[in-house]
């Protein structure tokens, strides 16, 4: 396997003091541009090399004609030239002692000419020789957030909130799409990594790499496929119960082999038996982009729940019924409350309302103190292990969710607070992401979503209870 | 095993259900008591082992789809059907290379399930459970693992199926003993993972007789 060296170096790809930019270019219809720009407007603050033959100098940075050509050390190099340039450079990179290199560059594995797939092979033995980690090749690159890196072809990737999810990736798409959904519901990465076609860093030395990353609490990751699943396999099982994984699988469609003579080769193609490899490591598996995301961000910001009971607590009916309907779907009660805490609930709310577990808490919508009770005690309830609240905004309830601010943040979560809190664009959109800054809750688009991420939740406490 | 021993040396890429069932029996798991015949002659000693209600079925190396072919029939009381089934049975594979007759006791049970295995290039040996008889095909609920599977790892085979339920005490029918069924798959890994020669195995369908498990009919395919 990998040496000592390689994952040093590792650390020095990801948190580099010095990044030559090789390819860096002023025309607009370089992919060099859009990496320098990503560079420079992403904040990061080490040294930027920016290297091309001919250029004097690259959005005002000083350019070199070579790596060779500039005097001081390079932690990493990221290439966006065309393949035929990349033997060279790999040379360089040794004799400059680069600790680790972004191989944005495509042309190699994923091309239909075997020249292609031979290309990649030399290149890799050439990287591990070196003990040089590379990201890529066909990769957009990387994002380490804590570093204020953003080493890829798309500056808005620095938009994304910094936090401690790392998201790796074998799709370009995928990680843009994850980005801005991210950008949008407040979810914060400390890395976003896309793998590329893997010349020799894979799963399974991400894993390993971000077992050990402080920043980094939470892994998601998006998989299409690997030629050698297992170590990643066995990784996510030494690891799960430190740092949740969370895994997204695709390729479903094509997967029966009809050529098999028996029931079982029939019905197992590859993507069936990823599903239960990574189940049976301890991952998550999760079926959308979206379930990625907000599990992701519930194991991040929430407290993780001792049972599957839950109160849902919803200001409309509506919203209520959908997120308890949900919720038992996903493995999820809604079990009674204990006779003081139903007794303090009728207290609270006139007998028209629905006031057993789902709460309709419509009526007291006048009455901020009421809701701000009615949550307080549903969440005391020792028959209870998270709570789901639900509020829609409407002209007369402007107030709710300051309201229920203080309380939530001195409860922290210490049992979950997953919410479905929603408004028109700018009203309640400070309070909301202060209170999920201060862990206070974890919010989401619709109350389904909100009910399947706190299942996913209970998923990750049975997995940490299997022993 | 010898079985698959002598089998790889003939040549051959299946094993008949009667040698997959001794290879599942070398591994403990609960096969439905059977005798292999190549006469009408061996019948009357078969039937005294196996006792009515029984099964006839074609037995070969080369037969796998045997419904199809018409080469089971079920649940035979009488001395008339039993000889009027072998002569059936026994004219159609009476030609195939290897061809005998399978007396078998008849199980009981409305519950059917599958266990099986394939050696995937990539994980190694892995493990599927799932519905069995008509059912596997047409629903795909089912749940893979690699082997080698603790018990837990079994256990949660039998819950993350859909139809989980079916496990359960229903109409009144015991709930299934997990326990020994868990077993079934752990043992199917073991199985795999000790004999390379085996590229694929199906059992199927296990019947739910009383509250456990019982292979009625199992195939083995070889590299």
């Amino acid at each position: 396997m990998k040496n000592k060296k390689f994952f040093e170096n590792m650390k020095r790809l990801f948190n580099p003091e010095s990044v030559a930019v090789i390819g860096a270019s002023n025309k607009f219809d370089k992919l060099g541009f859009h990496v320098m720009k990503s560079l420079t407007t992403g904040g990061y603050k080490g040294k930027i090399i920016p290297v091309n033959p001919s250029a004097k100098e690259i959005m005002g940075i000083k350019a070199y004609p070579s790596i060779s050509a500039y005097s001081g050390s390079i932690d990493l190099a990221i290439i966006a030239v065309p393949a035929r340039f990349v033997f060279q450079i790999f040379d360089e990179c040794h004799e400059k002692d680069v600790g680790g290199v972004v191989l944005i560059t495509a042309g190699f594995r994923e091309i239909e000419d075997p020249e292609g797939a031979k290309n990649q092979e030399i290149l890799k033995q050439k990287a591990d020789s070196y003990g040089i980690p590379v990201i890529g090749p066909n990769t957009f690159g990387m994002i380490n957030f804590w570093h204020n890196l953003n080493a890829s072809f798309t500056p808005e990737f620095s938009l994304t909130k910094k936090g401690d999810i790392a998201l790796v990736s074998q799709s370009g798409g995928m990680s843009h799409l994850l980005s801005f959904l991210s950008q949008r519901h407040n979810v914060g990465y400390s890395k976003i990594v896309g793998i590329g076609n893997r010349l020799n860093v894979d799963f399974y030395e991400m894993i390993l790499f971000l077992k050990d990353d402080p920043h980094t609490k939470v892994i998601a990751l998006y998989i299409e496929g690997i030629d050698n699943p297992m170590p990643m396999i066995r990784a996510i099982k030494d690891m799960h119960k430190s740092k949740p994984v969370v895994a997204y699988k695709t390729g479903s469609s094509k997967s029966s082999n009809l050529a098999s003579k028996s029931h079982t080769g029939s019905m197992a193609g590859r993507y069936e038996i990823y599903i239960g490899a990574l189940r049976q490591a301890g991952a998550i598996v999760v079926n959308t982009a979206e379930e990625l995301m907000d599990t992701a961000k519930a194991l991040s910001q929430s407290s993780i729940p001792d049972g599957n009971r839950v109160a849902v607590l919803s200001g409309q009916a509506g919203p209520g019924i959908a997120a308890s309907d949900m919720a038992e779907r996903v493995g999820l009660e809604l079990p009674p409350f204990t006779e003081k805490t139903q007794k303090r609930i009728n207290e609270l709310l006139p007998p028209m309302a629905i006031r057993t577990n789902p709460v309709d808490m419509g009526p007291a919508w006048y009455d901020a103190s009421a809701t701000r009770e009615i949550i307080d005690v549903a969440m005391r309830d020792e028959n209870i292990d998270a709570v789901i609240l639900l509020i829609m905004y409407a002209s007369a309830n402007i107030k709710a969710v300051e309201g229920i601010k203080e309380m939530l943040l001195e409860w922290k979560q210490r049992k979950p607070i997953i919410t479905c809190i929603s408004a028109p664009a700018g009203i309640w959109d400070k309070e909301v992401s202060f209170l999920e800054e201060n862990k206070a809750l974890t919010n989401y688009p619709s109350p389904e979503r909100a009910a399947q991420a706190l299942g996913n939740l209970w998923e990750y406490k049975k997995i940490l209870l299997r022993g | 095993m010898k079985v698959i021993e002598d089998a790889v040396k003939e040549g051959r890429k299946t094993l008949s259900e009667h040698e997959s069932k001794l290879v599942l029996r070398h591994y403990g798991i609960p096969v439905a008591k059977e005798v292999l015949i190549k006469s009408r002659d061996e019948l009357p000693h078969a039937i005294a082992q196996i006792g009515y209600p029984l099964v006839i079925k074609g037995c070969a190396p080369e037969i796998i789809h045997k419904t199809e072919e018409g080469l089971i029939i079920t649940n035979i009381k009488n001395e008339d059907e039993v000889y009027t089934a072998f002569d059936k049975v026994y004219e159609k594979v009476k030609d195939t290379p290897k061809g005998a007759v399978l007396v078998q006791e008849m199980v009981d049970g409305k519950r059917e399930l599958m266990v099986g295995m394939i050696r995937d290039e990539q994980f190694g040996v892995a493990v599927m459970f799932g519905l069995g008889g008509i059912f596997t095909e047409i629903l795909k609920d089912v749940s893979f693992r690699v082997a080698p599977l603790s018990k837990a790892d079994a256990f949660y085979m039998l819950k993350e199926i859909r139809a989980n339920k079916i496990l359960n005490s229903v109409r009144g029918m015991p709930a299934v003993n997990l326990d020994k069924l868990a077993e079934l798959i752990v043992n199917v890994g073991k199985l795999g993972l000790e004999n390379k020669e085996i590229k694929e195995l199906d059992i199927n369908p296990i019947i739910i007789s009383g509250e456990n498990p019982v292979v009625v009919d199992a195939l083995i395919v070889l590299k």
